[in-house]
């Protein structure tokens, strides 16, 4: 807390310098539009109430997103988040991010150049995350725990249009710490942020998509890397393998998604940890979840009368299969079904409700019931 | 009919009917829908042919974006999703592809919102 609001001053002049209209920012195009705002970004803010426990309303994200043509095929991007008070997955307190910031290289149709810090383009959310475009207050879970969202790190790639409906992005970026993985958050305390991020090794990642079919998005993502920096050298590999569906047509919208994770040399990860803390994190050596949503336009007729129904199934668990000698934590072996509704009366502007019950399969915990309210907007 | 009238007729007759003739000013561009959407374009790659003029309606699934066609000086803003499309009419005066991209600013993936116009058999990139 301490140190995010240390953090946080630091950056105040720069934000401060960032709001300023800039004169650079007012180029204008053939039609005597603005070009690019010099400034956008989206709002999400929630209220969420579980059963038995007061509700909790959170101003959980305020991102600007900037944005600089140096020429026609040399831009910049940035992202820049504040995260405030959130509960998620049980992780509490505020944090001032920048989850984007890179300069693209605009070569042809088939390569360009990308390097800083970048999203890592793995599943549908972790890209594409802006409130209007998902179902649902809060991400889905198998997008908070297993692919670990808003993912991102320092690195640099090549991203590009093959033709026929085919897309990629390869970037080479720093890798986790596996130091900070848990039993029931899986990779996500791993993530080094680009913070003077360690990377005595590096990770690849990749993503292919194909969209040759009207209405049908087809993806397959990979992330793999070493990552550890602790005395002994203990450089635990860590594989995610993804796949993902989006289909859109008319009313419809369905989406479907499974991730899995491989963590190699759990036994001596959680012999380390349990030595250096005295208690075994029990990381497990697979996790795995999956979700499938199926959402409808009840409303169709554009805004204000936008109106969208949603249910989706989540199952996930973050100790899928255990390296020897650990028995599974059963009460992170989960799944949700989540439903609601989500109505436009601008189609920047998502007005959230759903309803969630988490299921978890040990019969020491209850299940939850909880109820999300948001507000999300994107300008 | 004189010999002279019968020949001129069918020059004329040949002329019309002559592909990849210059577009006349009466004739009615092909139109092609096309749909934004973060962050693409659908279809991403459109042929067109050598001398064909078409009319591109680009319309929005979700937030405004923009449609600038490189190095052709077309540049339009593409309405959010239930607002109308946007216009922009191209003609495929030489051969070569021509990159059209997203000129708003509208989510993460932004820069990858991008396609290209095919003109004739074509190879290299226009400039
Ligand atoms: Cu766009």
């Amino acid at each position: 807390m301490n140190s995010a609001h240390q953090k946080l001053w630091f950056l105040l002049p720069a934000i401060v310098a960032v709001l300023a209209p800039s004169p650079a920012a007012a180029q204008e195009t053939d039609q005597g539009y603005p070009a690019t705002g010099p400034i956008s970004g989206y709002m999400d803010f929630h209220f969420n109430k579980a059963d038995g426990e007061n509700g909790v309303l959170d101003f959980h994200r305020f991102v600007l997103i900037l944005n600089h043509g140096f020429s026609p095929r040399l831009r910049f991007v940035g992202e820049l988040e504040l995260e405030h008070a959130f509960v998620e997955g049980l992780e509490e307190g505020g944090e001032l991010e920048l989850e984007q910031a890179y300069i693209d290289f605009l070569l042809s149709r088939a390569m360009n150049v990308r390097a800083g810090m970048l999203l890592m383009p793995v599943g549908i959310i972790n890209e594409r995350h802006e409130p209007p475009v998902f179902n649902g207050v809060e991400r889905p879970f198998v997008d908070t725990v297993i692919v670990p969202s808003t993912w991102f790190d320092v690195g640099a790639g090549v991203h590009g249009e093959l033709g026929a409906g085919w897309r990629y992005r390869a970037y080479v970026v720093a890798p986790l710490n596996a130091l900070e993985f848990t039993a029931e958050e899986g990779i996500r305390g791993g993530r080094q942020k680009g913070s003077e991020a360690n990377v005595r090794n590096v990770a690849y990642t990749a993503r292919v998509e194909y969209r040759g079919i009207r209405a049908l998005t087809l993806g397959a993502s990979m992330w793999a890397g070493e990552g550890s920096f602790v005395a002994p050298r203990l450089d635990t590999g860590v594989t995610v393998g993804e796949f993902d569906a989006r289909f859109r047509r008319n009313r419809l919208e369905l989406r479907w998604q499974f991730a899995q994770v491989e963590i190699a040399d759990a036994v001596r990860l959680n012999d380390v940890l349990s030595r250096t803390s005295g208690v075994s994190p029990n990381i497990a050596r697979t996790l795995r979840g999956f979700y499938s949503e199926a959402a409808y336009r009840l409303w169709n007729a554009g805004p204000p009368r936008d109106l969208v129904a949603f249910a989706r199934y989540e199952n996930f668990d973050t100790q899928f299969r255990m390296p020897e000698g650990l028995v599974p934590l059963k009460q992170f072996d989960r799944d949700a079904w989540v439903t609601g509704v989500t109505y436009y009366p601008d189609p920047d502007i998502a007005v959230k409700a759903d309803y969630v019950y988490l299921r978890n399969r040990s019969g020491l915990f209850p299940n939850r019931h909880l109820v999300n309210l948001g507000l999300g907007w994107w300008f | 009919m004189s010999a002279r009238a019968l020949f001129a007729a069918i020059v004329l007759l040949l002329l019309v009917s002559a592909p990849g003739a210059a577009p006349t000013q009466g004739q009615t561009p092909r139109v092609v829908e096309i749909t934004a959407e973060r962050f693409e374009f659908w279809p991403s790659e459109i042929t067109v042919a050598e001398g064909e003029a078409v009319e591109l309606r680009i319309r929005s699934d979700d937030t405004m974006h923009g449609f600038r066609i490189v190095g052709a000086g077309t540049n339009v803003l593409v309405p959010k999703r239930g607002k109308g499309y946007a216009v922009a009419r191209f003609t495929g005066s030489r051969p070569g592809r021509y990159t059209f991209e997203c000129n708003r600013m509208c989510g993460a993936g932004h820069n990858f919102m991008r396609g290209v116009l095919v003109v004739g058999a074509a190879g290299a990139d226009a400039p």
